[in-house]
């Protein structure tokens, strides 16, 4: 404590003085609601100067510039060609999340809860993990056929084990020490499940869920872009097919806008509404 | 006798299994006692005597022991069913608070009276009657997280009060605490155990707090095998006792030496 006394006062009174307070200055106008803002602001711009950098190195075929794209995105926006495909690829990108988050819902519950089903899905689980996903979908297209059952199924099994894996850890890291206590005082199966297991492995289904939500909407593309003809991937296979890279940027940048909204309002207000309970997290 | 218990443990043993390349461990030998109505009863002895042990098999966490253990002449685990509409309400106070930290107070509360089948209507009386009588009335729309250590244990011995139980079961619940604040618990504790008159078997290894709290202590000797060995009455120190009365004094000195006696060396508090 002393130590630490003493060094801050020498390093107060040397050359570093102006340079802490000017620190001090800039941490202050950084931390608070604006402070927020501006770093976020100053993030997405820097984004785009690393666009704009690397559109003016390369040739305007291979990497066009932002407005380049912007304007071609706004075209397609108001052609209303596009909203067909981002509606058949957000309605596969919602079966395949359901499908593949009941499962692994499912699955982790029962190997996170029973001894016998863990010994017994754990050989699949991480078989199924180091298995291509490319190898599962082009065996999903020939077992079912090309069509969109098909796309569905092979966009969502791919991520199934991962996202077994996260919700049987989460299972498994549940304090034990809260059931015994609801044991204690009388509470049945059905009350501990509802009201003490899922508060504790809400988070983990959560994260689960942000992040099976990323990985499926790449999936979906990838089986649009083998097996379909119509969506968001189709069309940039198609449009790179054809080297029109602006479009391919154009369709890109839109999904990423609709997820990003996805993301951040609404699984975000979620988060917010459900883990209100946690003290304001402190940074190092 | 045996009927009338509150709380009777007869000839129970408990072995816990080798596990790996560790033995097996038996925590409990033919351990007897028995607790009436309404006694405050303290369980002294060593750490790893069978102490807690003893608490999970009453309150059916552990279900695997020789022996009979039964509250209110309804045996405990061993695949009795615990229906806490029909038979005696048992509560548990742990070494840690154990609250959910994603409820508040009251949230809290509300789970144990809705465990033991209370109704929805009765709720509110019963948690702001037990909140006021642990001094906690402000704080019951706070999450666990933002009170101290000694404010949430007091929370948890207001939700073990709520369901008005038969029979208490308190597990070292002060020693975590820094010793003003278990004072003052202890003392709040008597408070209200004066007016529900719950059975308590309170387990400890501090002599000091097991003479100023109970009716009788039950001295258990050093594990493996934890046994009853000796019994102190003390239903002649009158109640509310308090810290400055030189009679607890003396009568924790005598508990210690006679603690001594049966251990042999000076490793409790």
């Amino acid at each position: 404590m002393l130590l630490q006394q003493i060094g801050a006062q020498s390093y107060r009174s040397g050359a570093g003085a102006k340079f802490a307070t000017l620190i001090a200055a800039v941490r202050a106008s950084l931390s608070g609601r604006w402070g927020d803002h501006l770093i976020r602001t100053s993030s997405i711009l820097t984004l785009l100067a690393a666009w704009y950098i690397g559109a003016a190195y390369l040739p305007a075929s291979v990497m066009p510039a932002p407005h380049v794209v912007a304007r071609v995105l706004a075209t397609e926006i108001r052609s209303f060609g596009i909203w067909n495909d981002v509606a058949i690829t957000l309605t596969r990108i919602a079966l395949a999340f359901s499908i593949a988050m009941s499962i692994a819902l499912i699955l982790g519950f029962a190997m996170g809860l029973s001894k016998t089903a863990e010994c017994f899905f754990e050989i699949w689980i991480i078989g199924a993990i180091t298995m291509p996903s490319l190898v599962l979908i082009l065996t999903i297209y020939m077992v079912v056929g090309l069509n969109d059952r098909a796309a569905i199924l092979g966009a969502a099994l791919p991520v199934v084990p991962i996202l077994t894996i996260n919700i049987w850890e989460a299972i498994k890291g549940i304090d034990q020490k809260l059931i015994d206590m609801s044991k204690a005082y009388h509470a049945g199966r059905v009350r501990i499940i509802a009201s003490v297991i899922a508060p504790q492995i809400a988070p983990a289904l959560l994260a689960s869920a942000r992040f099976g939500l990323g990985l499926i909407w790449k999936m979906v593309l990838f089986v649009e872009l083998l097996g379909r003809s119509d969506g968001v991937g189709y069309k940039i296979e198609f449009y790179y097919q054809s080297f029109n890279m602006s479009e391919v940027m154009a369709y890109a940048l839109l999904f990423v806008l609709i997820m990003l909204f996805l993301e951040i309002v609404a699984l975000g207000k979620l988060e917010r509404y459900l883990f209100n309970w946690r003290p304001a997290q402190r940074r190092f | 006798m045996s009927h009338a218990a509150s709380i009777e443990i007869s000839n129970v043993t408990k072995t816990y299994p080798p596990r790996g390349d560790s033995a097996g461990w038996k925590a409990l030998d033919r351990a007897t006692f028995s607790v009436s109505p309404g006694e405050f009863v303290c369980i002294l002895g060593p750490s790893g005597c069978g102490k807690s042990t003893l608490l999970n098999i009453l309150s059916g966490l552990d279900d695997q022991y020789e022996g009979l253990a039964a509250i209110h002449g309804r045996s405990v685990g061993q695949g009795a069913v615990r229906r806490p509409s029909v038979g005696p309400r048992t509560a548990y106070v742990f070494q840690e608070p154990r609250l959910m930290p994603w409820r508040t107070v009251r949230a809290n509360i509300e789970f144990a009276l809705a465990a033991s089948n209370f109704k929805p209507s009765e709720w509110r009386g019963r948690i702001d009657n037990c909140l006021a009588l642990v001094e906690l009335s402000q704080f019951s729309e706070f999450y666990p997280l933002q009170l101290s250590g000694g404010m949430q244990q007091r929370a948890a011995i207001a939700r073990a009060f709520s369901i008005e139980p038969d029979v208490l079961l308190m597990d070292e619940p002060f020693s975590a605490l820094d010793e003003l604040t278990a004072r003052r618990l202890r003392q709040q504790l008597l408070t209200i155990w004066e007016k529900f008159r719950s059975t308590v078997l309170f387990v400890t290894h501090n002599a000091f707090e097991a003479t100023f709290l109970s009716d009788r202590i039950l001295m258990m000797t050093k594990g493996p095998g934890g046994k009853f060995c000796d019994e102190v009455e003390l239903s002649d120190l009158s109640r509310p006792r308090s810290y400055e009365d030189v009679r607890v004094f003396e009568k924790s000195r005598f508990v210690v030496e006679r603690l001594v006696s049966h251990i042999g060396q000076i490793d409790v508090e």
